[in-house]
C-alpha cells in the first residue's frame, strides 16, 4: 500500500488539502483582486473539498485506523499531538461533504455579492479548522484547531456587510464565542492544574497513576468547563443562544455549513476528549460521579429546549435553526450513553446520525438559501405553494423534513433509531429517560416538519409568482444532498459499521 | 391416484374464473355469464366426483399449497413456533361434501336460466359473478386443511351471501336484509376469530387433520392434563371449541343468532336455493363435523350443541306454522332442519349428521327451486293464500316439490325420514342417560310434528283447492331450465336415503350403511378423522329401551306417527277447495309466533337501547377525555414553545447571563452530587 510509503505528517492530509485550498484561494484573489470569478472561486473551492474528501475515504479504505493484520494502524503526529484514526477519518469526510455541497451551493447564492474571494477563503479556513479538530489530541491543538474554526465563522456569519441581522448576528456570535471559548480555556488550565499533562492520554495515564488525587473537585469543575466549550460548539443549551441568531442572520450556506459541519466538529473533539482523556471509571472516582451525567442532563434539556421552541416559529430559517438545535441534543446521547465497558453501539449510532444529519440538514438549508435567492420571503406563508413552481427542490425538500423528522425508510429514521435502540440496550434509568425523551420530541418534531412540507405542497401560493429560476449550483447541491439522504439507507451497512469500528477503537 | 388429487385446487378455481369472466365479460356474452358458471360448476362437479371416486378407491390428500406466514411463537403447550399454510384436505367428509356443493351450486347455475335470465333481469352479470365467487368460497371452506384457511373462506361466503341477498338493491327491503345477514353472521364470526387465536396460541397449529393438527393436540394435552391459560385442559378445549361454535350458531342460523334467515329471503330464490342447502348455512355445520375430533373431548360442548340444536329445531318449525309466504315457510323449515343437524352433532352423531347434511341440502334445494318455479308460475306472488289448484297446471313442479316436502316432513321411504330418525335415534340412546339430552330429544321429536304440519300446509295452500287468484287460474309456463334441476333433485330426494339405511340393516342385518362405511375409513380415510375414533372420544354414555331393536323401532314410530299426524292435522284443515286460515284457535299464541316470539325486537333493543347509549358513551368519552388529553397535550406544547422562544429575547447581555446562570446551574447541581464542594 502506498501509504505505507509516505511520511507521517501526511496523515493530516485531508487537512492540509484545506489549508492548501484556502491558501490557493487566496493567491487567485490577489492575482486579480478587482475581478471576482465566481466559477472558479467556487470550483477551487468545491476541488479542494471533494480532494480532501477523497483522500479521506482512500485512507479509511486503505486501512488506516484500523488494528489488525489489514489496518495500517493509528497514526500519531507531533508526540500525540494530533491523531489520525477512523474517527478522525469519518469526521473529515462528514466535513468535507458538507464544504463541497456548500461550496457549490454558495456559487449561486453569493451572486452579486462582493468579497466573493474573502468568502470562500474563509469558509475553507473554517473547514481546516473542523478538519483539525477532527484529528487534535491535546487540549491545546484542540484549542487552536476550535479557534480556527470559530473566527473565520464569526466572519462568515456578518459577510452580509450591508444586511443589518448579518451583522447583528455575526457581533453576537462572537461575544458568545468570545465567552465560551473563555470557559473552555480557563478549564483546560484546569484540568492542567489537576493533572499536569496536556495531551489527551497523557492526562488518563495521571488519571491512572493517581496523580490528581485531592484535586477531584478541580478536576470536576475543569471537566464542566471543557463542556461548557464543546456544547458552544455543537449550540447545546445552555451555550445555544449565539445558534438561532447566527444560523438566521447568516447566509443560508453559511447556516447549513455552521449547523452541520461544525457541530459535527464540536462533536468529534468532545467523543475524543471524553473517550480518551478521561476514562469513567477512573475519573469517576476521583470527581465522585459519572460525567455522562452532565451529558443526560445535556442531551435532555438541549432536545426539549429546540424542539420546543423550533414548535411555534413562523419563519423557516428560524425553524430549522431551533430543529439544529433539537438534534444536538439527539447526538449528546452518543456521549450520555458511555459505560464503563461499553457504549459503542450509542456513540456509533450518533456518529451516523451527524453523518445523515450532514446531509438532510444541508439540503434543508440549501433550500433555505434556494428560498433566498428567489426572494419569496421568510415566513411559512411565503413559501405557500412553492411545490407549483418548483416540484424538484420541494420534492427533495420533503425528503429532508421527513428525514430529519425520522419517518422511515430514509437515512433520518435509521439513524434515529440506532440511537434509540441503543440507549435503551445501556438500559440504565436515566439512559431510558433519554430514550423516553427522544421519542416525546421526535413527535413534536413531526408537527413543525410537516408544517413545512404542507406549505410547500398542499397550501396555496398567497401571491402569484413569476416563473422561478433553476439555480444550477444550488439545484445540484440540493438534489445530491437528497439523494444521499435516501440512498444512505441501503449503504447503511458499510457506514453503520465504519461509525461503530470508529467509536468502538477510541472506546 | 396423486395425479387425480393435484387438480383438487381447481374445483375451486373454476368457479373462480367464471366470477371473473362474468364480472368482465358477462356484459357482451349470450346469456350474461350463466353459460360460464355452468360449465364452471359442471367442471368443479366433475372433478369433484372423481375426487369421490378417488376416496372410494382408498386414496386420500392432505397437502400444502402455499405458506404464508411462518413465525417464532411460544404456545402454552410448548410448541415453539407457527405456521399460516393453505393447504388442501380430501377425506371422505370433505370429498361428500364437494360433490353436493358443486352439485347443488350447478343446479342452481342451470334453473337460473330459467328464473332470473328467462324472466329479463337486469344486472345478470353481477349475479352470475356473484354465484360464482360464492360457490368458489364455499368450495375453498370444504377443501381446507386447516382452520385459519376455513376461517377466511368462511368470511368470504357471508360476504358473498351479502352481495347476493341485495342484488335487488333498488328496493327498500334488500339491502336491508343483506346488512342483517351480514352483521348478525358477523357477530357470530368474531368469537370464531377469537376461537381461532386462542387455539394457535394454544396449539401452535390449526390443522385439521394429522399428528401436528391442533386436535391431537388438544388429545395429548387432556391426557397430560397440561394447564393452558390457567384452565384445566377440558374447560380450555370447551371455551375455545365455543368460541369456535359462535360462527356456527351465526352462519347456520341457531338459536338466537337465527335472525337473518328468514329476512335473507330478499335474495333471488335461487340465491336461497344455494344458500340454505349447500352453502353458507351448510358451511356452519359442516365446520363442526370437520372439526369434531375437537367437540368430542368436551362433553360440556357437545351438549351444548344438541341443546341448541334441539330448542332451534322446535322453535323455528313453530314460527313456520303461522307463514303466508311460502319462502318463510322454507326459511324456517331450514333454521329448523339444521337445529336437527346440531342435534345430531351434539350427541355424538357424527354419520347422523352428515347424513342429514347430505340429504337436506337435496330436498331443500329441491323445494327453493320448486317454490322458485311456483314464483315464475305465479308471476312472482309469493303469498300462498293467493294461490291453490297448481297440482293440475304444473304436475312435474307439483310432483317433486310433494317429493321434497315428504323428505322435509320425514315420511317414509323418502330420503329425510331415514336421516332424522338416525339423528332422533342417537339422540334418543344418549338422552336415556343424559337429562339434558333427553330434553333437547323431546324438543325435536316434538318438532316432528310440526314440520309435518307446516309442510304439507304449504303443499296444499299453494298446489290443491280451487285456484284462489286469476294467476293462479292462468299461470305462466316453466321451461327445460326449471324443470331438469327439479327432477334431478326429486330424485334425489327420494333414493338419498339408500345411502344409509340403518334401520333397515338393524333389522336384516344386512351391510347396507354405505354412508358409515364410507365416513368410517372402510375406503379411504385420514388417521383420526374416522367415525369410530370420534366415537371412542365422545363420552357419553348409551342405554337403550330393553332392546337396541325396540328402541330404534319405537323412535322411528314415534317420529313417523307425529311426522303423519302433522300431515293428517294439515290435510284437515288445509286440503279443501276454499281453505281458511283457522288462526283464531291458536289464540294469543298466533301474535307471538307471527311477531317470531319477539326475537327480532329484542335484538333490536339490544342495539338500540343498550349498544347505542353505550356508544354514544364511548364516543363522548373518546370526543372529551381521549381528544382532550391529545389537543391538551398540543396545546400545552405549543404554549411551552412560545415560552421556551421568548427565552431568546434579542439582547446579547441577557445571553451571556442566562449563559453563565445555566452554567453556574449545571455545576451546581453536578458540584452536589459528586462533593467537589466540600
Amino acid at each position: 500500500m502506498a501509504v505505507f510509503d509516505l511520511p507521517g505528517w501526511t496523515g493530516l492530509a485531508p487537512a492540509l488539502i484545506l489549508a492548501a485550498t484556502a491558501l490557493a484561494l487566496f493567491v487567485v484573489d490577489s492575482i486579480s483582486p478587482r475581478s471576482a470569478n465566481r466559477a472558479l472561486l467556487a470550483g477551487v473551492s468545491a476541488t479542494g473539498a471533494l480532494a480532501s474528501l477523497a483522500v479521506a475515504v482512500w485512507f479509511i479504505a486503505a486501512g488506516v485506523g484500523q488494528g489488525g493484520i489489514d489496518g495500517l494502524g493509528v497514526i500519531d503526529l507531533f508526540d500525540g499531538q494530533f491523531v489520525v484514526d477512523a474517527m478522525a477519518l469519518y469526521f473529515m469526510i462528514v466535513v468535507a461533504v458538507v464544504t463541497a455541497l456548500v461550496s457549490v451551493a454558495s456559487y449561486d447564492y453569493m451572486a452579486d455579492h462582493t468579497y466573493q474571494a474573502e468568502y470562500y477563503s474563509l469558509l475553507i479556513l473554517a473547514a481546516t479548522g473542523m478538519s483539525t479538530m477532527a484529528a487534535a489530541n491535546s487540549l491545546v491543538t484542540i484549542f487552536i484547531a476550535l479557534e480556527l474554526t470559530s473566527l473565520p465563522s464569526y466572519a462568515l456569519v456578518a459577510i452580509l456587510k450591508d444586511n443589518r441581522g448579518s451583522v447583528e448576528a455575526g457581533l453576537k456570535y462572537f461575544l458568545i464565542g468570545a465567552l465560551s471559548s473563555a470557559i473552555f480555556v480557563y478549564g483546560v488550565s484546569l484540568v492542567y492544574g489537576a493533572t499536569g499533562h496536556l495531551q489527551l492520554d497523557a492526562i488518563a495515564v495521571a488519571l491512572e497513576e493517581d496523580v490528581a488525587d485531592g484535586f477531584g473537585g478541580l478536576l470536576g469543575l475543569g471537566i464542566l468547563m471543557l463542556i461548557g466549550g464543546f456544547a458552544f460548539k455543537t449550540a447545546s443549551v445552555p451555550f445555544h443562544f449565539w445558534a438561532p441568531e447566527a444560523y438566521e442572520g447568516a447566509p443560508a450556506p453559511i447556516s447549513a455549513f455552521l449547523s452541520s459541519a461544525s457541530k459535527a466538529a464540536g462533536f468529534v473533539i468532545a467523543f475524543r476528549v471524553f473517550t480518551t482523556a478521561f476514562p469513567l471509571e477512573v475519573t469517576g472516582e476521583l470527581i465522585g460521579l459519572d460525567w455522562t451525567l452532565a451529558f443526560v442532563i445535556l442531551a435532555i434539556v438541549t432536545m426539549t429546549v429546540g424542539n420546543f421552541a423550533a414548535a411555534t416559529q413562523d419563519k423557516v430559517k428560524r425553524m430549522l435553526a431551533y430543529s439544529s438545535i433539537g438534534h444536538a441534543g439527539y447526538a449528546l446521547i452518543g456521549l450520555a450513553g458511555l459505560t464503563v465497558d461499553g457504549g459503542e453501539l450509542v456513540m456509533g449510532a450518533a456518529m451516523m446520525h451527524l453523518l445523515v444529519y450532514g446531509f438532510m440538514n444541508t439540503g434543508a438549508f440549501l433550500f433555505v438559501a434556494l428560498a433566498e435567492y428567489w426572494g419569496v420571503g421568510r415566513t411559512f406563508e411565503d413559501y405557500n405553494g412553492l411545490a407549483n413552481q418548483a416540484p424538484v427542490a420541494c420534492f427533495a425538500l420533503g425528503i429532508f423534513l421527513f428525514s430529519l423528522a425520522g419517518i422511515p425508510p430514509l437515512g433520518g429514521f435509521w439513524s434515529k433509531y440506532f440511537l434509540f435502540t441503543g440507549a435503551i440496550s445501556v438500559g440504565t434509568t436515566s439512559m431510558l429517560l433519554v430514550a423516553a425523551a427522544l421519542v416525546v420530541n421526535s413527535a413534536l418534531s413531526l408537527y413543525y416538519y410537516s408544517r413545512l412540507v404542507k406549505a410547500v405542497w398542499i397550501e396555496e401560493s398567497v401571491v402569484d409568482r413569476d416563473t422561478l429560476a433553476q439555480p444550477t449550483g444550488l439545484y445540484a447541491a440540493i438534489v445530491f444532498a437528497a439523494v444521499m439522504t435516501v440512498v444512505l439507507l441501503p449503504a447503511f451497512g458499510p457506514v453503520s459499521e465504519t461509525a461503530i469500528d470508529a467509536a468502538a477503537a477510541v472506546i | 391416484m396423486e395425479g387425480a388429487f393435484s387438480y383438487a385446487p381447481a374445483i375451486a378455481a373454476f368457479p373462480l374464473v367464471a366470477f371473473v369472466v362474468a364480472l368482465a365479460f358477462g356484459k357482451y356474452m349470450p346469456k350474461k355469464g350463466a353459460l360460464a358458471g355452468i360449465l364452471a360448476t359442471a367442471g368443479s362437479l366433475l372433478l369433484s366426483v372423481v375426487m369421490l371416486v378417488a376416496v372410494a378407491s382408498g386414496e386420500v390428500y392432505h397437502g400444502t399449497i402455499y405458506e404464508w406466514a411462518v413465525g417464532d411463537a411460544l404456545t402454552e403447550v410448548g410448541a415453539d413456533g407457527i405456521e399460516f399454510t393453505f393447504g388442501i384436505l380430501i377425506d371422505p367428509l370433505s370429498a361428500l361434501m364437494l360433490v353436493i356443493v358443486s352439485l347443488v351450486a350447478f343446479l342452481v347455475h342451470v334453473f337460473s336460466l330459467g328464473y332470473m335470465n328467462g324472466e329479463g333481469e337486469t344486472g345478470l352479470p353481477r349475479y352470475y359473478a356473484g354465484l360464482g365467487l360464492f360457490t368458489f368460497s364455499m368450495l375453498s371452506f370444504v377443501l381446507a386443511d386447516n382452520l385459519l384457511m376455513a376461517f377466511m373462506f368462511f368470511e368470504l361466503v357471508g360476504l358473498c351471501s351479502f352481495l347476493l341477498i341485495g342484488f335487488w338493491f333498488r328496493t327498500r327491503s334488500a339491502p336491508s336484509a343483506a346488512k342483517k345477514a351480514f352483521l348478525v353472521t358477523r357477530f357470530g364470526d368474531y368469537f370464531f376469530l377469537i376461537g381461532v387465536v386462542a387455539i394457535a396460541s394454544t396449539f401452535g397449529t390449526l390443522q385439521f387433520a394429522g399428528e401436528e393438527s391442533f386436535v391431537a393436540a388438544a388429545e395429548t394435552a387432556i391426557a397430560d392434563g397440561t394447564t393452558l391459560f390457567g384452565f384445566g385442559p377440558e374447560t380450555w378445549v370447551t371455551i375455545t371449541g365455543l368460541l369456535v361454535l359462535g360462527g356456527v350458531i351465526g352462519k347456520s342460523a341457531q338459536f338466537p343468532l337465527h335472525t337473518w334467515l328468514p329476512d335473507a329471503m330478499e335474495g333471488p330464490t335461487t340465491v336461497s336455493a344455494l344458500i340454505h342447502a349447500a352453502t353458507m348455512v351448510a358451511a356452519g355445520v359442516y365446520l363442526v363435523a370437520r372439526m369434531f375430533g375437537y367437540y368430542a373431548q368436551s362433553p360440556t360442548a357437545l351438549s351444548i350443541i344438541a341443546f341448541v340444536g334441539g330448542f332451534t329445531a322446535l322453535f323455528a318449525a313453530t314460527m313456520g306454522v303461522v307463514k303466508d309466504d311460502i319462502k318463510q315457510v322454507l326459511a324456517y323449515s331450514t333454521i329448523s332442519q339444521y337445529g336437527y343437524m346440531m342435534l345430531g352433532m351434539g350427541v355424538g352423531g357424527y354419520v347422523a349428521g352428515v347424513f342429514h347434511l347430505m340429504n337436506h341440502a337435496f330436498f331443500k334445494a329441491l323445494l327453493f327451486l320448486g317454490a322458485g318455479s311456483v314464483i315464475v308460475l305465479m308471476h312472482h306472488e309469493q303469498d300462498m293464500w293467493k294461490m291453490g289448484g297448481l297440482k293440475d297446471k304444473a304436475p312435474v313442479t307439483y310432483w317433486t316439490f310433494l317429493a321434497g316436502a315428504l323428505a322435509l316432513a320425514g315420511i317414509v321411504p323418502f330420503s329425510g325420514f331415514w336421516s332424522k330418525d338416525e339423528v332422533l335415534y342417537d339422540a334418543l340412546i344418549v338422552g336415556l342417560e343424559q337429562p339434558v339430552i333427553l330434553a333437547a330429544y323431546a324438543m325435536g321429536l316434538l318438532a316432528v310434528f310440526f314440520t309435518g304440519f307446516y309442510t304439507f300446509r304449504m303443499v296444499f295452500l299453494t298446489f290443491h283447492g280451487e285456484p284462489r287468484t286469476d294467476t293462479a287460474e292462468n299461470p305462466h309456463s316453466v321451461g327445460w331450465s326449471i324443470k331438469f334441476p327439479l327432477v334431478v333433485l326429486g330424485a334425489l330426494a327420494l333414493l338419498a336415503g339408500v345411502a344409509n339405511l340403518a334401520p333397515v340393516a338393524k333389522l336384516t342385518g344386512m351391510d347396507i350403511t354405505y354412508l358409515e362405511f364410507w365416513l368410517d375409513g372402510e375406503y379411504g380415510y385420514v388417521e383420526g378423522l374416522t367415525y369410530h375414533d370420534y366415537h371412542e372420544l365422545v363420552a357419553f354414555e348409551e342405554g337403550y329401551i330393553s332392546s337396541e331393536t325396540v328402541t330404534m323401532l319405537l323412535g322411528a314410530g314415534l317420529s313417523l306417527g307425529l311426522a303423519v299426524a302433522g300431515a293428517v292435522t294439515a290435510h284437515v284443515l288445509y286440503n279443501v277447495p276454499e281453505p281458511t286460515r283457522h288462526t283464531a284457535k291458536l289464540g294469543g299464541a298466533y301474535d307471538v309466533l307471527r311477531s317470531n316470539y319477539y326475537q327480532d325486537e329484542y335484538q333490536v333493543w339490544l342495539a338500540e337501547g343498550l349498544t347505542l347509549p353505550l356508544a354514544r358513551a364511548a364516543d363522548r368519552f373518546d370526543q372529551t377525555v381521549i381528544d382532550g388529553v391529545v389537543n391538551g397535550v398540543s396545546t400545552a406544547s405549543l404554549f411551552g414553545g412560545d415560552r421556551v422562544k421568548r427565552i431568546q429575547t434579542g439582547i446579547v447581555t441577557n445571553y451571556a447571563a442566562l449563559l453563565v446562570a445555566g452554567f453556574i446551574a449545571l455545576l451546581l447541581v453536578l458540584g452536589f452530587i459528586g462533593g467537589w464542594f466540600l
